[in-house]
């Protein structure tokens, strides 16, 4: 009897049965609710998905961590917007898109002030609390922590124009007649057209007039005509610099250079022009910003990442993990700084952070993005090569 | 009598053939027909709207009309109708090879052909950024054997013909070796018997024999040659501009959905109109041997 009583298929029957009856009274939200207790889900730049970085998190904290690069701030955006906030806890994108879309859009939420403001009083002086990018408008709640940063602005090859002429020249060293067919275009396309705008001689994140606008245009096809190669892949882009078939590339920075420079090409170098037309400024420093998703059904882990990633070791890690090597706010206190080596520091080109830092603005957002966009986008697909 | 014609009626559920058939034709409809739907829907929507629930618009019908969005599905159109021509000539004498002349040798030139697909696309055309680089594999070997140099030919529109030649070449060989093993070598024999040329037993027997498979495979090819991307961005260096990566730049950097889809939902169109155009020439049934 006890037999019949447990065959397979009763034991199928009755487990069905119980867990039809358990979903309706709502007990299995509960247990998959418990099961985030110990679960965290990351989406970011590359780095913070390295398993040196997460690897010692995953043990002391005994979870299950789950890490995915992304390869542009509005693609993470996106994917946010079309649900996925029920799927990631923890987001890392460049600095506008916390304060001026993710929160008000109820992508992301708020950490604790308490908690979290004592790191920024560690960090390097442009990063003291309130620091502007990690509040939201109204300068009350705390959207996140800050950590890489770096210049952005273009590379050139040491070897062939001097950093100096680079610096003073600027993004004009692209219209210069004798650049064409000498430099690469790096398709970071919402980066290209902010340095586009400076190239024309316009502010990139102000309201622009249309006449304005018709001229960045004019330049965007000027640069596009002019460049050798167009790719995303900023070690294909290194490449070609280093064997000669290019001299410079438009869009980039300590960013797309460091990794080149690391293994030994100390002619590939980042420039951040002396001048230009942001209130003098001709520069723009990316600064990355990792926030904790408005999921639904949410980790009890997020804050607690966000506190390990501020360790003085864990902080290095994040600035030399696989990929792209960078600048971290916590190289403020002399324990991160203390960690990085001569030539570490050399390949992120610390002596001259903060030249760089002085000549540059914060990446923000163009209120003519979208107008800009059309026009680039245009300006790609009639390149004439 | 009523219970009867509506059991009749539903007879058809219980056949055997539609119930083995509903599984994976329901997820067909969740998977394929599903999100396909959706880009259909969004590209009706408002310019840069993330929801569905707007008033529907043409505009970005419109706008991709006004733009030059025509440039990129020319060079995709192009591309997709040389690479196919270049497939053509190139796989037939080693699809020829291998169905009638290499005998157990074939199979070796099976496994070489088909082992790189094993390996990342973008992996494979980064090895042609070596080799075509300036001061690259060939460039430099050239350089110091011969004295010449052969710099320049990477990011240009050849470089993007030999990696789509080169990514492709499987998708057009296999369904090609397959239509040629499908021609009898008797009526080869016939013909020659009576009196044709070697010229004219390819021309007039071999060729519209094997024409089911040069079909296929040249259908797949050119679709896949629409829809690419990576060549034209790693070994091009975008000297043109593919349709799939406007589609790209739409969904991810313009942050505007809805033209994004609309331009999925022509190239879709554009590769259903050629297909359907081809395969009204095509009888799978022959293909496959079932007649």
């Amino acid at each position: 009897m006890l037999k019949n009583k447990f065959s397979r298929r009763n034991f199928l029957q009755q487990t069905g049965t119980w867990a039809a009856a358990a979903a309706a009274v709502g007990v299995l939200p509960n247990i998959a609710h418990a099961a985030r207790e110990k679960e965290l889900n990351i989406y970011c730049w590359e780095g913070y998905n390295s398993d040196d970085v997460l690897d010692p998190f995953r043990k002391e904290f005994s979870a299950k961590v789950r890490a995915e690069g992304l390869t542009s701030d509005p693609d993470a955006v996106n994917k946010l917007r079309a649900g996925e906030t029920k799927v990631w806890d923890i987001i890392n994108v460049n600095n506008p898109w916390a304060r001026e879309q993710m929160y008000p859009e109820g992508l992301i939420k708020p950490i604790s002030r308490e908690r979290f403001e004592p790191y920024y009083n560690k960090m390097m002086p442009a990063f003291k609390p309130p620091y502007k990018w990690a509040m939201d408008s109204k300068g009350k709640e705390l959207l996140g922590m800050t950590q890489r940063f770096g210049p952005f602005s273009f590379v050139v090859n040491t070897d062939k124009i001097s950093r100096k002429m680079a610096e003073d020249q600027g993004f004009k060293l692209f219209l210069d007649p004798a650049m064409k067919g000498r430099y690469g275009l790096l398709t970071y396309d919402n980066w290209n057209i902010y340095h586009m705008c400076i190239a024309a001689d316009i502010h990139p994140f102000k309201k622009h007039s249309k006449a304005e606008i018709a001229k960045f245009g004019e330049v965007a096809k000027q640069i596009f005509n002019g460049a050798k190669n167009l790719t995303d892949d900023l070690v294909a882009m290194n490449l070609a610099l280093i064997n000669g078939e290019i001299d410079a590339y438009f869009t980039g920075g300590t960013y797309t250079a460091s990794p080149a420079r690391l293994d030994g090409a100390k002619n590939i170098r980042g420039i951040t022009p002396n001048s230009g037309p942001m209130d003098g400024k001709g520069g723009i420093v990316w600064i990355e910003l990792t926030s904790v998703v408005n999921n639904p059904n949410p980790s009890a882990l997020a804050e607690d990442f966000l506190e390990y990633v501020q360790r003085p070791d864990v902080s290095k890690k994040v600035a030399f993990a696989e990929g792209t090597y960078n600048p971290v706010t916590q190289m403020g206190s002399s324990d991160v700084l203390s960690k990085f080596s001569k030539e570490e520091l050399d390949a992120i080109q610390w002596d001259s952070l903060e030249q760089e830092m002085t000549n540059s603005v914060d990446y923000d957002i163009n209120p003519d993005y979208a107008e800009m966009y059309e026009l680039y986008s245009a300006a790609k697909r009639e390149r004439k090569t | 009598m009523a219970g009867t014609t509506q059991n009749s009626k539903l007879q058809w559920l219980r056949n055997p053939g539609v119930l083995a058939a509903l599984p994976a034709s329901i997820f067909l409809l969740i998977g394929f027909a599903g999100p396909l739907l959706m880009v259909g829907a969004y590209s009706f929507m408002p310019s840069r709207s993330f929801s569905l629930n707007q008033i529907p618009t043409f505009e970005n019908y419109i706008s991709i009309i006004h733009d030059s969005y025509y440039l990129s599905f020319f060079w995709s159109l192009a591309m997709a109708v040389i690479v196919v021509i270049l497939l053509f000539i190139i796989c037939y004498p080693i699809a020829y090879g291998m169905a009638k002349l290499f005998n157990k040798w074939a199979n070796l030139v099976t496994a070489l052909i088909a082992v790189p697909i094993l390996i990342s696309e973008n992996i494979r055309l980064f090895g042609w950024v070596l080799i075509l680089l300036k001061n690259g594999i060939l460039d430099g070997s050239l350089q110091s054997l011969f004295g010449v140099s052969a710099s320049g030919l990477l990011f240009t529109v050849p470089a993007i013909i030999l990696g789509l030649v080169y990514v492709y070449l499987p998708f057009t060989l296999f369904p090609l070796v397959i239509g040629i093993s499908m021609v009898p070598d008797t009526l080869k024999e016939a013909a020659s018997d009576l009196g044709a040329t070697r010229w004219q037993i390819f021309r007039e027997v071999e060729l519209p024999l094997s024409m089911p498979g040069l079909m296929i495979g040249g259908i797949l090819t050119f679709v896949l040659v629409l829809g690419s991307l990576a060549e034209a961005k790693i070994l091009g260096g975008q000297a043109i501009v593919m349709i799939a990566d406007d589609i790209e730049s739409a969904f991810t950097f313009a942050q505007n959905w809805p033209k994004g889809s609309a331009l999925s939902v022509l190239l879709i169109a554009l590769s259903g109109f050629i297909v359907f155009l081809l395969f009204r020439r095509v009888d799978l049934d022959r293909v496959i041997g079932r007649r």
